[in-house]
């Protein structure tokens, strides 16, 4: 702050400072300050998409239920399954890809920072946006406010016969405002990671989180375009008499799907690649080996982002389409996990014979690899298309998704917090908070998620507002939302944990963990500038090199 | 790395509120649309200012701000000197493991008799119980050319597509199981045939037993899953005895490509030396 500030007269010092304080964020161009606002405000949104998941629970807890209205209902599981997507798991990934990225490989700030706080405050704004509409589409010609067609916003449902008002045009315009961010997000990580490297660090040599977000940022380029020429059709759908989806008319509503899918599949990978990334990073560090087979690891993930672009339609086994197309897509949906499988077995390798240390990060690692693991096999099941004629729509495919977005995604956040934490802000994460954390959170996923496959199996529908007494789903129901609220004292835990470690933490120091990328080279939290001097790199673990003088990783890569 | 013009200092890209304000403008563009044509001439104006505001923070030249370089000591080191290895080549510091492997020649080699064996012992289940030599063969075919299962008749008889689909089928799983064996082989040396001629087989055929059922129904219900088994099994003993009996090649992972596939060009000298002048 400067001086000039202090002694303007009239004007309050602590005022003025927190003016300058929010100043300083809204005018940042800095990658670590724009990493730490995506990171904070996915926080946001996740307490806010927490608080709909359990009024959701709530509904369901036992039959007969009316806790909130069918309409409020429908407004809760479309607003927490859009919010969780496109304004939490993805704002959190770019955020950690944001402030990690140039640290590792030897930047001093991303290749176009303004284009950096561009894309941010576009995602942001974009997610306030879908918010506004409480407000700002309540009433208009007796609709609803909030959107309530389902994530999906399938076809005819978002025709103006069926969505009347405003609700549906905020999720259109709110998800292409902040899709627009997520594609300058992507170009920058790629220009950055393809023209910034230090000297030395050829892409053999690039550690694999920058790898795994190069891949993410081409998926994407290629995935979100779809959904943003899509948003545009329904707009001129709705607004100016066109009929692209409009079957009545000429028009296709599995067109509707086809562009929601060729997004919405490798979407998925979109979000499990930046969590592949993390487990690449933390277990090799606690388990104190180097990853096992490196150049295997950048090929899996490459072929994933090649296969997952040819996977979209085995979310339209049930519409009806030629034994041709679901054998295709049931084939490549199955052949997605042979590279999948790949890195399984390539982080067990990694933990194999390692001293490993049961850390609070570790302890989320371990956990992903279970969880995605069994997440993966339901959805090599549900890959088959007459198990999916038989499955789709029900709450088997609600449990298999959160298994991979919770158990596998949400696992991989949290290591990557407990993780990254004392770098980002110069404090320890308190191990107690995060083992009550971990535990809680682990105990209420699979109280949870578990149980969640048996209704689906037993015929309860997603979406499902109330339902009849004696079906055999309300104990399993009853069961499913205590574990809803176990997460959710769990994450109370986390966000306490926090707090209370930024100002009461214990001090991180530049590398509390031994580790071997470059991010721990610098003082935590690291200076504008990053590196005062560029570093220069000879091997995948340079700090291993500078540590282990003896016995550099350089003699033998 | 370039010297700052200020010594003691570091370049940085300047703060700039443009970025947020054309942000806000795209946004209230849109928001425009479900709320009053005034928000979006809102918009459009905020987005024209903003605009004009960060191309001129770029051009001529983007507006840099000196950052003072913090004086700080770190130290890079760890408390682990000693580390631990795996005592499995003496002779090295570091193996990449396995130590020795089979070239893929004899994968080939292996994939090939393999596919020997398993037909010989398919064809033979043709003629003794099913009365035909050709029903595996466009039974084989049935698995990707659903035209060699419409009739029920047809399967008992020669046909030209059927027979080179499933020749085809045949020798490109073989090899590729062949060329799998010689690099999985080495990772279990203890009981190699153990591994390759039962396991794995009777693993493979567990899991096609299960789904086939789901995905080709009408397919599933031709097998004859014991002599199915059968004719696997036949395929991995025969193909994990010969790759086993392959001499073995020292693994060479840490040798650059171009090296391992044998081309002879200048140029291609050890990299350390080579590298470390590079940088």
């Amino acid at each position: 702050m400067s001086s000039d500030a202090i002694t303007m007269p009239g004007v309050n010092i602590d005022d003025r400072a927190w003016v300058d304080v929010l100043h300083r964020w809204l005018t940042t161009v800095d990658h670590k300050r724009l990493g730490i606002l995506y990171i904070l405000y996915a926080l946001f949104f996740l307490l806010v998409a927490g608080a709909e998941a359990l009024i959701i629970r709530i509904q369901l807890i036992h039959s007969h239920n009316d806790f909130v209205s069918p309409q409020v209902f429908n407004r809760m599981f479309t607003m927490h399954g859009t919010t969780m997507i496109f304004f939490v798991v993805m704002p959190v990934l770019f955020g950690f890809a944001n402030y990690l990225v140039p640290l590792m490989i030897g930047a001093r700030d991303m290749a176009f920072p303004r284009l950096n706080a561009f894309s941010f405050w576009l995602t942001a704004l974009g997610g306030f946006l879908l918010y506004f509409s409480f407000v700002g589409a309540n009433g208009l010609y007796g609709a609803g406010n909030a959107p309530d067609v389902g994530w999906w916003a399938y076809a005819p449902l978002t025709a103006r016969a069926f969505s009347p008002g405003h609700s549906s045009d905020y999720w259109t315009l709110a998800l292409l405002v902040s899709g627009f961010g997520s594609i300058g997000t992507a170009i920058n990580i790629i220009a950055t990671i393809l023209c910034l490297r230090c000297p030395g660090m050829t892409l053999n040599r690039m550690p694999l989180f920058a790898w795994l977000n190069l891949v993410m940022s081409g998926l994407v380029l290629i995935a979100l375009t779809p959904l943003s020429a899509a948003q545009i059709m329904l707009l001129i759908d709705r607004y100016l008499g066109g009929h692209f989806f409009d079957a009545q008319a000429g028009g296709s509503a599995a067109l509707w799907m086809h562009f929601f899918w060729i997004f919405g599949h490798p979407e998925v990978y979109i979000l499990i690649i930046p969590a592949f990334a993390f487990m690449s990073e933390i277990i090799p560090v606690f388990s104190r080996k180097p990853i096992f087979g490196y150049p295997i690891m950048v090929a899996a993930t490459i072929a994933i982002g090649f296969v997952s672009m040819s996977v979209w339609a085995h979310h339209l086994f049930t519409i009806g389409m030629s034994s041709y197309a679901n054998s295709f897509f049931t084939i490549t949906s199955m052949v997605i996990g042979v590279p999948t499988g790949i890195k399984i077995f390539n982080w067990l390798g990694t933990m194999w014979g390692g001293k490993i240390q049961f850390k609070v990060p570790m302890l989320f690692c371990i956990g992903f690899l279970f969880q995605f693991l069994i997440g993966g096999l339901t959805g090599i099941m549900q890959a088959t298309a007459p198990v999916d004629w038989q499955l789709s729509l029900s709450y088997f495919v609600v449990a298999h998704f959160h298994y991979i977005i919770v158990g596998g995604i949400i696992f991989a956040l949290f290591a990557a917090f407990y993780y990254w934490y004392p770098k980002i802000t110069g404090r320890m994460l308190s191990e107690t908070l995060g083992k009550w954390h971990f535990w809680l959170f682990l105990i209420g996923f699979h109280l949870t998620f578990d149980l969640m496959h048996i209704p689906g199996l037993l015929g309860m529908p997603r979406r499902i507002y109330t339902y009849e007494p004696g079906r055999g789903w309300d104990t399993l129901n009853l069961l499913i939302t205590v574990g809803a609220f176990i997460q959710g004292i769990a994450i109370m835990i986390f966000v306490a944990n926090l707090v209370i470690s930024y100002f009461k933490g214990d001090v991180a120091g530049n590398d509390p963990w031994d580790a071997w990328t470059l991010e721990w080279s610098v003082s935590s939290p690291p200076p504008a500038y990053n590196f005062a001097t560029i570093p220069v790199v000879e091997s995948r673990r340079p700090l291993w090199d500078v540590k282990h003088p003896e016995d550099p990783d350089s003699r033998y890569e | 790395m370039e010297k700052p013009a200020n010594p003691g200092t570091i370049e940085v890209p300047a703060s700039t509120a443009w970025p947020f304000v054309l942000a806000v403008g795209v946004m209230l563009l849109f928001a425009g649309i479900v709320t009053s044509m005034a928000v979006s001439a809102l918009g459009a104006v905020l987005s024209v200012a903003a605009t004009v505001g960060w191309f001129r923070e770029v051009l001529p030249r983007e507006r840099e701000e000196f950052a003072p370089v913090i004086p700080e000591s770190i130290r890079l080191t760890t408390e682990r000197r000693v580390v631990e290895r795996f005592p499995v080549a003496t002779d090295q510091v570091r193996a990449w493991l396995p130590v020795h492997t089979y070239p893929i020649s004899a994968g080939v080699k292996g994939g090939l008799a393999g596919s020997v064996a398993m037909a010989v012992l398919a064809c033979t289940y043709g003629v003794l119980k099913a009365g035909s030599i050709w029903y595996p063969i466009n039974l084989l075919a049935g698995v990707v050319y659903s035209e060699s299962l419409r009739l029920p008749g047809r399967l008992y008889s020669f046909h030209a597509s059927s027979f080179g689909i499933a020749l085809l089928l045949h020798g490109v799983v073989s090899l590729l199981v062949g060329l799998l064996y010689g690099a999985m082989l080495p990772m279990f040396p203890r009981r190699p045939i153990l591994l390759g001629g039962m396991v794995v087989p009777v693993l493979w055929s567990g899991l096609l037993y299960t789904i086939l059922g789901l995905l080709n129904p009408l397919l599933a219900s031709h097998i004859d899953w014991f002599w199915f088994i059968a004719s696997q099994v036949a395929f991995g003993i025969v193909a994990g005895f010969v790759v086993v009996r392959q001499s073995r090649i020292r693994t060479r992972e840490n040798v650059p490509f171009a090296m391992r596939a044998g081309v002879e060009a200048p140029g291609l000298i050890p990299p350390r030396e080579s590298e470390d002048k590079r940088q």
